[in-house]
């Protein structure tokens, strides 16, 4: 059975689940976007990383802290890492997008803007930024799954770091996901049909472990319990829903979670095992 | 364990050098060039202005065609792939995976400009065009976008994979996809990665890539379904290198746990290697990268193979690259013929395995390996079967 060992959440409410409101849509207030703050990282490597990255290996220090584990138990290339995001490329693409000489008036307006993003900015415009971030921050060099998409993309990349685990591909599967959303928020209230309000950023990350077997992955027609309570608590937090529904089961103490997203009209579901909380790491 | 293989039943593509199958394989064999000058947006600003792009996709937003060239380009490679296979299986049990670099991060840009409507806000996102594929090809199974930079199509393949293998699907559209537009071109340039002169993989004299567009797409089943097709996918492997944001690992570390992986995954050691087709983007680093690993992984059986590389052919088309080239690997194997490695004229002393110089060449390469890097320290590596 696949076993989640250990958890991070961090949302705009704050760090942790026991920060998330009883009903977010209230606690809100009428913002579309809830913003979290960049996280304050040392070191002078992350000098240019965007917050979306930098959001990325917070959530991993959350998730060590949380499963009382030291980074060098996911060094190597046992670790596997899949990432997931529906969003969170949107701002490094904006910034790199809006100083564009074509669109700001032609090569003489971007001679007047030196220090206009460019070569060191372009490669955070991927979404590999992020967990590349991740992967370097934490040495990870094993099995690698980038997924777009929102809830139903979590918890499609629960599924895959379950398959690899299962396949002997790794020993380990951190699975990470993050949101933001405050710099394009005009985009996203254009296109409020694809996600409803609140949006509430949030970066999240799971550690499983073991033999993978037993993972039920389908398609479902309706939101599993925890879809509908991660969503009351927290909002719409896209593919970071599913990671904050197994922070959900483990307080209510659930020994399995049968989680489920969706995203542009697709459901999935994954039933995963959970340690207890803070129990200490058997890996 | 080794997973049984995965059948590949049909093939389809949209690229510079041809609009369909057939069409882009003769080109290959022939050695057509498919850069040239970009017409489609302004590059009189940047350094480099050619590349790989398609001139003669159908008129976007016209006649039932999607207004999104991301979108167009895939479904140009679906309908290639449909007039050759009829998916014969409940919608359900259809599932797309498809990679890409970029999404649809020209809607993004078009979103961003002030006229511009709700719909082009959706289409930013970098799983539309995947969305968009699952409609027309009647998928409502598991539809998944991976972005593992130019890397993409590789894991897109082996994600399809898995899905087969945990029976969460029995049929997969799965491959990959990017265009040519400002926002990449100009990104590349600032990065001063394109080349102003030809692009020449693994030669002495290779100055970078240029890039380009286009679309590839694999019909995958379980064998044990399956009848007839191109080949099988015989394993698998990714990494990431944990080295650096933009640049590869100087000592290809992760490129060779990939490869490595792939090739337990598939059962295959060094002596069943026919062909390698390499990454081989041009530039200087990753051309003697890719063939210090090839050495180390294959030892002397690395000297004995061909190497090929075709993005001097079709530019580097970024998320569609790896599926159009494990797409050659399968076609090579059909007719025993190997496409060259446009461009390759002169040897250097850091690439020094037989690169195919000059023009196609009758080989036989049943089993083949393909390699692939991207952005943000991805890489992704294919075993192939041919038909044959």
């Amino acid at each position: 059975m696949t076993e989640v060992l250990g958890l991070g959440v961090l949302t705009g409410w704050g760090a942790g689940i026991a920060a998330l409101p009883a009903d977010a849509r209230a606690a809100a207030g009428g913002r579309r976007v809830v913003e979290v703050a960049r996280p304050a990282l040392d070191g002078q490597r992350f000098r240019r990383a965007t917050r979306e990255c930098l959001l990325g290996v917070a959530a991993v220090d959350a998730m060590l802290s949380d499963a009382g584990l030291g980074r060098e138990v996911l060094r190597g290339d046992r670790t596997a890492l899949v990432y997931v995001t529906a969003a969170a490329y949107g701002a490094s693409n904006r910034v790199f997008i809006d100083a564009d000489p074509a669109r700001r008036g032609g090569p003489a307006a971007a001679e007047a803007s030196s220090g206009a993003p460019g070569a060191l900015h372009f490669p955070y415009t991927a979404p590999s930024a992020v967990p590349a971030e991740v992967a370097i921050e934490y040495s990870l060099k094993g099995g690698y799954v980038i997924l777009v998409g929102g809830a139903a993309a979590a918890v499609d990349a629960l599924w895959q770091a379950s398959v690899l685990l299962a396949a002997g591909r790794c020993e380990r599967a951190l699975v990470v996901a993050v949101e933001t959303f405050a710099e394009c928020e005009t985009l996203w209230a254009r296109g409020r049909w694809v996600a409803r309000g609140p949006l509430v950023e949030a970066a999240t990350c799971a550690l499983l472990a073991g033999g993978g077997g037993d993972v039920r992955y389908a398609a479902a027609s309706a939101p599993s319990p925890l879809e509908a309570l991660t969503a009351r608590r927290a909002g719409e937090t896209l593919a970071c829903g599913p990671l904050i529904g197994l922070a959900l089961a483990r307080e209510a103490g659930e020994r399995h979670a049968r989680l489920s997203g969706q995203w542009r009209g697709r459901r999935m579901t994954v039933t995963l095992g959970l340690s207890p909380a803070r129990e200490p790491a058997h890996i | 364990m080794t997973p049984p293989p995965i059948a590949v039943l049909a093939a389809g593509v949209a690229t510079p050098i041809g609009l369909d199958l057939d069409s882009y394989w003769t080109a290959l064999v022939t050695g057509v060039d498919g850069i040239s000058g970009i017409e489609r947006f302004p590059v009189a600003d940047l350094r480099v202005g050619r590349g790989g792009e398609i001139k003669k996709l159908a008129r976007l937003g016209q006649g039932g065609k999607p207004r999104c060239r991301a979108s167009a380009l895939l479904l140009a490679a679906a309908d290639d792939l449909l007039s050759r296979a009829a998916l014969g299986a409940p919608p359900a049990r259809i599932a797309v995976v498809v990679g890409t670099a970029l999404g649809g991060v020209d809607e993004l840009e078009r979103a961003l400009g002030e006229a511009a409507g709700p719909r082009a806000a959706a289409a930013g996102l970098y799983d539309s065009p995947a969305h968009a594929l699952a409609h027309r090809v009647g998928a409502h199974g598991p539809v998944l976008t991976v972005s593992t930079a130019c890397a993409s199509g590789a894991t897109a393949l082996g994600v399809g994979a898995d899905l087969l293998h945990a029976d969460a699907a029995d049929l997969v559209v799965a491959g990959g996809y990017d265009v040519l537009c400002r926002f990449v071109l100009r990104g590349f340039d600032v990065l001063r990665s394109l080349t102003r002169e030809r692009v020449r993989p693994f030669d002495r004299r290779r100055t970078g890539l240029l890039l380009g567009e286009g679309a590839g797409l694999l019909l995958l089943a379980r064998e044990r379904d399956a009848r007839g097709g191109l080949g099988r996918l015989l394993g698998h492997g990714s990494s990431s290198d944990g080295s650096h944001i933009a640049a590869p690992d100087p000592d290809g570390r992760g490129l060779e746990h990939a490869l490595r992986s792939a090739m337990a995954a598939a059962g295959v050691g060094p002596a069943d290697v026919d062909f390698v087709s390499a990454h081989g983007t041009g530039t200087p680093l990753n051309d003697q990268i890719e063939t210090a690993v090839l050495k180390r992984v294959l030892g002397a059986r690395a000297y004995a193979i061909p190497v090929n590389s075709i993005k001097a052919a079709l530019g580097h088309t970024m998320g569609a690259a790896a599926t159009l080239e494990a797409i050659m690997c399968l076609l090579a194997a059909r007719d025993g013929v190997v496409p060259c490695t446009l461009g390759y004229e002169e040897p250097d002393p850091a690439c020094d395995l037989d690169y195919v110089p000059r023009a196609a060449r009758h080989a036989r390469s049943r089993v083949s390996v393909s390699t692939s890097l991207g952005f943000g320290g991805c890489n992704a590596a294919l075993v192939l079967e041919g038909a044959s």
